[in-house]
């Protein structure tokens, strides 16, 4: 009983975590950059969706389309201006100049919104469906279809759109894209944009299901590795399966072995799927495979 | 004919060392409290930059997660003069057994991996031994960690000792980079970051360099722990695996520029009292200024391993300038 319903929050959960994971997927497929500043991007749009809610009273389902769009219009004026200066230096400058940029983000928002634990109750958040011994508080149902239309929506803007084929060429072959036309800065800008207004949204939907703070947005980004190492790099499908195997896996190891280990356990997984399969459950070559 | 001459290296190199090398002893004997913490600090720094050196500079491989060493060592060394009742000195070459054994077990799986996936298994590194020494409380204390008793003696005597230690083991890790630098050892590394697969093609077995070169970079990590763990007399999961000390070791490194012996222990000194300065002015933006300047020192310096190699992509540079320009006129 315990089990089942720990399965079922494994999965609500998941789908979380693969909204949050999928935006950092694409900036590094496509980019070659991992964003430290990830988290904090999220929890910018937690802001966003919590001082509108304080604000005018919108519904935090109803504020996605602005804390992405907030997002999308950060995200690209930081590439164009800051990150896309050392975008071509080595691993380690790059990894730290996006820990410099996150700890300015956190700075600021500490300021802006103070260390405070928030969270937002909707007025329909009391409302449970018993099915069996399982309980699923609609609320999270909610979220769980949000994340999946969400990371659906950016699986349809990559594969159908002109935009979107134009991200994927840079992504293949940076050189054969500027020979076709492709202006590569302005995609990467916009490849920016896109997997911040994905972590925006995500965090709108954190702001309903989770507590957040500005100092817990490392804990978002450690979840957006986990995930997508074990999907696969740059692969939205598997960024969904990564998500949930996540899920589960953080609610399983708090039933069977103690909340504790639940961290212990995802990064143990991360370890184990880096060392065995590196190109995780779903995932293409290598970037650096690509590039060479 | 300036440009016939053979490149002559300065004369003044060890002398210069030399004088360094009395100035910080004797500092050591004469500067108050305050600014003694200050300098020990900055070896600490000094002494973690040269062991991400050995590693990431020496390799290529960008080990992010380093600061797992030095909490590894911390809490060694802890759980050795509470539980066992060891001595100083037993912790801590029990701390370096733990962390070369650890680098020697987990190099051989992780360094199947390469560039960002390498950073990130690192970093899952760090965050899951963290989460292990969290929980497994009956070992570690869990979250509320371990008090040391303090070494016998004054206040003063014992900082003054303390800085000693920290100051020795920063000559060391200077002296092991200048060493590696020079040793077959050294040559190899630096193979295998510049070609992995040409490096292996004659003969340079690139698992064992790579796993070697990470064992020692963990001992001297380590061994920062043990001695920080002493220092501070109490010692938490938060602290000991803080991520803000890898990174400190990384833009010490750029700052510095890693292949000199002064660049690291300056750029810690800059580094250090530039976060102390701002840490007492600005207290409510500390961390969003020193992000500023984390971002700006990895934006400004070139990306060169050394100042040599950095004055040289300059005048490079500059020429190449002065071509275009040239090259442009009717």
């Amino acid at each position: 009983m315990l089990l089942t319903q720990s399965l079922v929050n494994g999965i609500l959960l998941g789908g979380l975590y693969a909204c949050i994971a999928v935006g950092f997927s694409l900036i590094w497929g496509v980019m070659n950059l991992i964003n430290l500043a990830h988290g904090s991007f999220v929890l910018l749009g937690a802001y966003v969706t919590a001082t509108i809610n304080q604000t005018l009273g919108l519904d935090p389902f109803l504020t996605i389309p602005i804390s992405g769009g907030v997002l999308f219009g950060i995200g690209y004026v930081i590439q164009r201006g800051l990150i896309n200066l050392v975008i071509a230096r080595s691993v380690f400058s790059t990894l730290v100049f996006t820990f410099g940029l996150n700890m300015l983000l956190v700075n600021l928002l500490l300021v802006a919104f103070t260390a405070d634990l928030r969270g937002i109750i909707v007025p329909y958040a009391g409302i449970v469906w018993q099915v069996g011994t399982v309980r699923i508080p609609l609320t999270r149902v909610a979220v769980f279809a949000s994340a999946v239309v969400l990371t659906a929506l950016l699986a349809s803007f990559t594969n159908r759109t002109r935009l979107g084929a134009a991200i994927k060429a840079t992504s293949f072959d940076v050189d054969a894209a500027r020979l076709v036309g492709i202006d590569v800065d302005h995609i990467y800008a916009v490849t920016f944009a896109v997997g911040a207004a994905m972590a925006g949204a995500a965090g709108s939907l954190i702001a309903v299901n989770l507590v957040f703070s500005p100092v817990l947005g490392d804990y978002y980004t450690m979840k957006a590795f986990v995930v997508v190492v074990l999907g696969g790099l740059g692969s939205i499908p598997g960024a969904l399966v990564g998500g949930l195997v996540l899920g589960i896996t953080d609610n399983l190891a708090s039933v069977v072995l103690d909340p504790g280990y639940r961290d212990a356990v995802s990064f143990a997984l991360l370890l184990l799927v880096l060392v065995l399969s590196p190109r995780g459950l779903f995932g293409k070559p290598f970037y650096a495979e690509i590039k060479a | 004919m300036p440009r016939s001459k053979p490149e002559r290296r300065a004369p003044i190199g060890p002398l210069a060392v030399a004088v360094l090398f009395v100035m910080l002893i004797a500092a050591g004997l004469v500067l108050n409290g305050y600014w003694q913490r200050t300098l020990t600090e900055v070896f600490l720094v000094a002494t973690i930059a040269q062991s991400i050196n050995i590693i990431a500079g020496f390799t290529g491989y960008a080990a992010f997660g380093q600061v797992v060493f030095f909490g590894l060592g911390n809490y060694t060394l802890a759980i050795a003069m509470t539980s066992l009742h060891a001595p100083f000195l037993a912790g801590a070459a029990m701390g370096s057994v733990v962390c070369a054994g650890f680098a020697m077990v987990c190099g051989v799986p992780l360094f199947r991996l390469k560039g960002h996936y390498f950073a990130i298994a690192t970093l899952g590194l760090n965050e899951a031994v963290k989460a292990v020494v969290n929980n497994w409380s009956s070992l570690t204390g869990g979250g509320s960690g371990i008090s040391l008793s303090l070494p016998a003696g004054n206040d003063r005597g014992n900082a003054q000792v303390f800085y000693g230690a920290f100051l020795m083991l920063m000559w060391a890790s200077i002296a092991m980079v200048w060493l590696l630098g020079r040793t077959r050892f050294g040559y190899a590394c630096r193979a295998i970051r510049a070609d992995e697969d040409a490096a292996a093609s004659t003969g340079v077995n690139p698992l064992f360099y790579k796993t070697g070169a990470w064992m020692v970079s963990a001992v001297l990590a380590g061994l920062a722990g043990s001695l920080y763990a002493y220092w501070q007399s109490y010692i938490e999961p938060g602290v000991a695996f803080d991520m803000d000390i890898s990174v400190k070791g990384f833009v010490v490194l750029l700052l510095g520029g890693a292949g000199s012996v002064f660049g690291p222990i300056v750029a810690a000194f800059v580094f250090q009292i530039v976060s102390t300065v701002t840490w007492g002015h600005l207290l409510t933006f500390h961390l969003g200024t020193m992000g500023i300047l984390i971002m700006l020192t990895v934006l400004l310096l070139p990306q060169r391993y050394t100042w040599s190699e950095r004055r040289r992509a300059v005048v490079a540079g500059l020429q190449s300038a002065r071509q275009r320009l040239v090259g442009a006129r009717p």
